[in-house]
């Protein structure tokens, strides 16, 4: 048989982006991440692990990992979780379901960059709607919570600017902007619940919507929760657009929102510290590729069940 | 073990009417088969039985206790999907214990963990009421895959197992074998025959097969657009239909039909031939059907028709000839043994004769026309149903 060398040929264009696009520019950046080279230089020292003591020591950078845990923390489950929440309401419904679906997706579909602007004027102190709504409550029943009290005696939370409240309103707003994805993620997951399980479990003595969830909606939305939980991991981790947006000064009050995105985009483009950035950047991309072989391992073990 | 009757079960979905009034009454311990064309509303009167569906109309009513308004979970019936609805990421064992867990255990005793500790005895207890449905359906090896690793006939068996392990007051069968190939499906035909012996339960069973309703029922019931149009044992059902739809859809060929006359006196001939029965009264519109076996090669002659043979079935044990009558007009299917049909092939000339009393008469809404017990015709049948034995 003459072997062809066409297969060649196929995969070739393919092969040739990937390695140019990608997978040289990783390596330069783990090669910079070792170095001190800023843009301009014409060389740079070899500084050694340097880079990445400092940022497992400094506490610049421990804020750094706070911020992004903290904000994966929050935005993840929450996002996952009010995605399948709205996902099951809406499938249980007969009509109006695709005015909820668009209400929801909007947040998806809208710039978060432009979304930014706007909250930051909802949420602005004297004219943001938000604390001229919360200021409406005070002298009613709300007034039995110890916090809402002592706000209306002075003011309502500085949503923004205070350390304590910054980055959870940034979550918020993650989340705001993110469940609507999820939530369209579900759907398709749950269209493709075959019927004759649910009425499979509703003979075999499934009473309870909560059985049914159990036995038959969470186990074969498996595979779709899994993708759903990589995908949002992958895309808090990303979180930039907003911290820019309402911080471009560098992380928010006292660093509390200086999330690992935009400290590789300060350091390395603001403040031309190649070396340091890379040296972020590769880490960033350990946390990618552990959630990516998670997921792998959990898609092939866990929950496939053909 | 129950009774199960439904008295004037209607179901709409919008307009579209799928049951019109039906009326049926299930013994105890029957084995009783919905058959019919697909869309003929057989799996509707199953599910509306199950509770999965409710009926636009009238009532259903199990071991005496109407329960029209009771939810299916608490009619403790069993049910076999058609794509056996197994849960797939449990394991057999798991799908199995699924609807003891439901019924028997409580919500901690149910709970992950914590549940088998709290309540080990009756975990056990459950779990041997697995083995022994197992032993049974002889799936013990497999106890501990899940669907996906099973063929299409351990499914099925896995499918019987989980409805089967509770034992249910009775079973409902949504077409269980047609995923299954042909001779997988005619070994369980006989096994599930068996295993209905073996239980004494009443078993309802879907199929659009006739010959699975033939093969197993007790009682079969043959549906068309929403109507029961006859109910009664296989042998009746086939021998005596009461309805040509019925003759038309029951029987592998299918019944010749051909058009008839009768004389004012009620004698029967189709094409020419006296049919040598009479009815009462004079019809319009008759329709003779005549079963393949019930025509035979002979010799040409008075009461034979002939024809050419256009297409030749070989079954091994019998072999069905097509036949064009009349020119084409008509076309003919008849059974001849091996040795009648070794020289004829297509195109070849033959004979065929009917086997006299043997052919049915249809008033022209499909209804039965039953012979007149007296008349000349009948006179002359005697010696020529010795001549056929």
């Amino acid at each position: 048989m003459v072997r062809s060398h066409a297969h060649i040929w196929f995969v070739a264009p393919a092969i040739f982006l990937m390695i140019v696009i990608l997978l040289v520019p990783i390596g330069i950046a783990a090669v910079l991440s070792f170095t001190d080279y800023s843009l301009g230089n014409p060389g740079a020292e070899w500084v050694g692990l340097q880079n990445y003591e400092r940022i497992f020591t400094r506490s610049t950078y421990e804020k750094m990992f706070i911020a992004t845990f903290t904000y994966v923390g929050v935005v993840v489950p929450l996002t996952v979780g009010l995605g399948l929440g709205a996902a099951l309401l809406i499938h249980s419904l007969n009509r109006f379901s695709d005015i909820y679906k668009t209400i929801y997706f909007l947040p998806v579909m809208a710039a978060l960059l432009a979304m930014a602007i706007v909250w930051e004027f909802a949420l602005h102190p004297t004219i943001g709607i938000v604390n001229s709504t919360l200021a409406q409550g005070c002298g009613t029943f709300l007034e039995n919570w110890n916090w809402y009290a002592r706000s209306c005696e002075r003011t309502f939370p500085l949503w923004l600017t205070d350390k304590d409240y910054a980055i959870w309103t940034v979550a918020f707003i993650g989340v705001w902007q993110g469940f609507g994805f999820n939530m369209v993620l579900y759907l398709a997951g749950l269209t493709s619940i075959p019927r004759e399980l649910y009425h499979a479990a509703e003979m075999d003595g499934a009473r309870s919507a909560w059985d049914r969830f159990k036995l038959v909606t969470w186990p074969m939305l498996g595979p779709t929760t899994v993708f759903v939980v990589t995908i949002s991991c992958i895309r808090s981790f990303q979180v930039f657009d907003t911290v820019e947006a309402f911080y471009p000064q560098g992380g928010g009050p006292s660093k509390s929102v200086y999330v690992m995105m935009f400290a590789i985009y300060e350091k390395a483009i603001q403040q031309n510290l190649m070396g340091i950035g890379a040296a972020i950047t590769i880490i960033f991309l350990g946390f990618v590729m552990m959630l990516t072989l998670l997921q792998r391992w959990l898609v092939e073990r866990r929950v496939h069940y053909a | 073990m129950a009774t199960i009757s439904l008295s004037g079960i209607a179901k709409s979905f919008g307009d579209t009417r799928v049951l019109n009034t039906i009326d049926l009454d299930v013994e105890d311990g029957e084995f009783l088969t919905l058959v019919g064309p697909s869309g003929c509303g057989k799996s509707t009167l199953l599910r509306i039985i199950a509770g999965l569906e409710a009926p636009s109309g009238g009532g259903v009513d199990i071991g005496g206790r109407d329960v029209t308004a009771v939810r299916p979970a608490d009619r403790n019936l069993a049910m076999v999907f058609q794509s056996y609805a197994l849960y797939p990421h449990l394991t057999v064992a798991e799908n199995m214990m699924t609807p003891l867990k439901l019924r028997d255990l409580s919500f901690w005793e149910r709970f992950p963990i914590l549940g088998p500790v709290l309540a080990r005895g009756k975990h056990r207890a459950l779990r041997d009421q697995v083995d022994e449905t197992a032993g049974v359906l002889k799936i013990d090896p497999l106890l501990d895959r899940k669907p996906g690793q099973l063929s299409g006939g351990q499914r099925q068996r896995a499918a019987l197992g989980r409805a089967m392990v509770r034992k249910p007051v009775a079973f409902l069968m949504d077409e269980p074998l047609s995923n299954l190939d042909a001779a997988l499906r005619v070994h369980m035909r006989a096994e599930l025959a068996e295993l209905h012996r073996a239980l004494g339960t009443t078993f309802i069973y879907v199929t659009h097969d006739q010959a699975e309703a033939l093969t197993m029922s007790d009682r079969m019931a043959v549906m068309m657009h929403g109507d029961i149009l006859q109910l009664d044992n296989p042998r009746r059902v086939y021998g005596d239909p009461a309805d040509l739809r019925v003759a038309e859809f029951v029987g592998s060929p299918k019944i010749n039909v051909l058009p008839g006359d009768a004389d004012s006196d009620g004698r029967l001939s189709f094409l020419g031939l006296p049919v040598k029965r009479r009815i009462a009264g004079s019809h319009g519109g008759i329709s003779i059907g005549i079963r393949p076996e019930h025509l035979r090669l002979s010799g040409a002659g008075e009461g034979a028709l002939s024809g050419i043979v256009r297409h030749v079935e070989h079954l091994g044990s019998d072999i069905f000839l097509h036949v064009d009558i009349a020119d084409g007009a008509h076309r003919l299917v008849a059974r001849a043994t091996p040795a009648e049909a070794e020289r004829i092939s297509i195109a070849d000339p033959v004979n065929v004769a009917q086997v006299d009393g043997a052919a049915m008469a249809f008033a022209a809404e499909g209804h039965r026309l039953r012979f007149s017990e007296f008349g000349a015709a009948s006179r002359e049948t005697p010696q020529m149903d010795k001549a056929v034995a």
